[in-house]
């Protein structure tokens, strides 16, 4: 058929219209003008002085920025282990035993709570002098000095992650041929040989998608330190999300902040990119 | 058996917290001390918790914001995305993959790309902290993944229907409306259920575009909500109020476990 065909109407592009205008007026104009803005002094009253680079080379030279990094990285390796890690533990460990959606059941619960919700139920457990103190007979402010208070909210994190990793795993695990796997263990395969020359392989395609949405998601976590810590004490905690929206809506230097968020988009976009290549590749 | 029990172990780790969390939450907000906060409080308060989070935290308006949002927002953006989807594959519009990945491009983003030029503007034209302003940014956060899944689940639709209808004089979208929408339920469902979540969860765009606690999302004033957890708020209470925000998700996930794990993997795409 003719693309000119009346039998197409002559609206077509009204209905495009309205996803078009929304989508450039409110997701690509701002990343635009971020991209600008991060390239100015500004602090949102007086109008943006171009800058160069100055808020780049500041970003280098900013112990703080450095803090963030390094717990950026730490809860997106954290994340590799702990969440996706245990995850798959528990999905081979109950994908074929009898009854196994039980098992699964309370790493399910944890799911129901959401980012700030999360944070909150949390906190009386986790601040000092609170349950966790009293439990476990020790003194430790959990919250207060790094590493630890990142790693006691990567705990957290893991706490009502794992669960959702798992059920991911299981449908993939559940769905992988039955033949190869009888064959290996028809041949004597079992327990570790079998799952790291057999099991792991053919569930490779799920794996890449899980790992890859844990990246992507770790590298921008904010909810639950902004919740707990906002990123104190001092600036200890913070991430680079949160030290976008600190540098931002705090600070209010808009133009340093909207750096940090392009470095942000920058490294995301970088280990994406990254990733997708060695998946493409392997 | 080995398995089992490694398994049996780690769940008991999971439970603990929640044991602990619910047996607080229902307990008499006067009561709590973190000493005992271990053992079940003889008077089940859950309800007066809820109660008083509502009534103390003014959370029962910032609920009924979020739950305008976040039913109001996904159905409006499914209802977009599905027409950007039928122009570009039934009606065969020109160019439509680069209008298509125009669209959809719109989610690589992070959002803290967005959060600057959305204050900045939304303040210069009186949108900051409206109700209609929090409605629009969460729409246009929509439409990207409902045009992908609509396009795609679109091609898959013999365009022989289109065509029949079109014989017996329908308008293009009068069979937009009543032919390609309620066949697409299912997948409109599923991108439904998935942005709900998203919106009813967002704490970002809540705490950048809103300040008064009638236009506030609930996750935004759960977060603020924590400062006071101490100095103010009794710990039970804050934990209802936890509890008592999560639950529309859980609902809407017991509901639909099926779309909402299809929705899972849609979002994975």
């Amino acid at each position: 058929m003719r693309r000119s065909s009346p039998i197409l109407g002559r609206f077509r592009y009204g209905y495009v219209a309205p996803a078009a205008l929304l989508v450039a007026g409110l997701l690509y104009a701002p990343f635009v003008w971020t991209a600008y803005l991060s390239l100015t002094r500004y602090d949102g009253l007086a109008p943006p002085e171009w800058a160069g680079l100055a808020n780049f080379g500041k970003l280098f030279d900013d112990p703080a920025l450095l803090t963030s990094l390094r717990n950026t990285l730490l809860w997106v390796v954290g994340t590799m282990v702990l969440p996706v890690g245990l995850g798959l533990l528990v999905a081979v460990l109950s994908y074929d035993i009898k009854g196994g959606a039980w098992y699964r059941v309370p790493f399910m619960l944890p799911y129901a709570l959401s980012g700030a919700g999360l944070a909150l139920v949390w906190s009386p457990i986790l601040s000092h002098g609170g349950i966790a103190n009293v439990l476990l007979g020790v003194d430790t402010a959990f919250l207060q000095s790094a590493p630890v208070n990142t790693l006691a909210m990567l705990l957290v994190w893991t706490w009502q992650q794992l669960g959702v990793n798992t059920l991911l795993f299981v449908v993939g695990l559940q769905s992988i041929p039955k033949e190869p796997i009888e064959a290996a263990r028809l041949d004597g395969a079992s327990g570790w040989r079998l799952f790291r020359h057999i099991t792991w392989p053919l569930m490779r395609p799920l794996t890449a998608v899980v790992v890859g949405l844990a990246l992507v998601a770790s590298l921008k976590t904010f909810d639950i330190v902004w919740v707990l810590t906002q990123g104190g004490p001092g600036r200890n905690s913070e991430t680079l999300a949160v030290t976008m929206y600190k540098e931002t809506f705090v600070a209010s230097d808009y133009g340093y902040g909207s750096a940090v968020a392009v470095m942000l988009t920058v490294v995301t976009g970088l280990a994406s990119y990254l990733y997708l290549k060695r998946q493409v590749a392997s | 058996m080995i398995r089992r029990a490694v398994l049996v172990v780690l769940g008991l780790v999971w439970l603990y917290p929640t044991y602990l969390l619910l047996v607080n939450a229902a307990r008499p907000a006067a009561s709590y001390d973190p000493a005992t906060a271990w053992a079940p409080s003889g008077d089940f308060a859950l309800f007066a918790n809820f109660a008083a989070a509502l009534d103390k935290a003014d959370l029962g308006s910032s609920l009924a914001s979020t739950a305008l949002y976040s039913v109001v927002s996904p159905l409006l953006g499914v209802v977009i995305g599905a027409m950007a989807g039928y122009t570009i594959v039934v009606l065969r519009l020109r160019h439509g993959f680069w209008w298509f990945l125009l669209i959809f491009g719109g989610t690589v983003f992070p959002s803290q790309m967005l959060l600057v030029p959305l204050f900045v503007g939304y303040s210069d034209a009186g949108l900051y902290d409206t109700r209609a302003g929090m409605l629009l940014v969460y729409t246009a956060v929509n439409v990207p993944l409902a045009a992908f899944v609509l396009r795609n689940f679109y091609s898959g639709v013999a365009f022989s229907i289109f065509e029949a209808a079109r014989m017996d004089g329908a308008s293009t979208f009068r069979i937009f409306w009543r032919v390609y929408l309620p066949i697409s339920t299912s997948a409109l469902a599923a991108v439904f259920i998935l942005e709900f979540t998203f919106i009813w969860n967002d704490l970002l765009f809540g705490l950048t575009l809103t300040t008064t606690e009638s236009v506030r999302p609930v996750m935004t004033a759960l977060a603020g909500l924590m400062t006071d957890v101490y100095a103010g708020t009794p710990v039970p209470v804050g934990l209802a109020a936890g509890l008592m925000c999560s639950l529309p998700t859980v609902l809407l996930f017991l509901a639909t476990q099926r779309l909402f794990a299809r929705g899972l993997s849609l979002g994975s795409v």
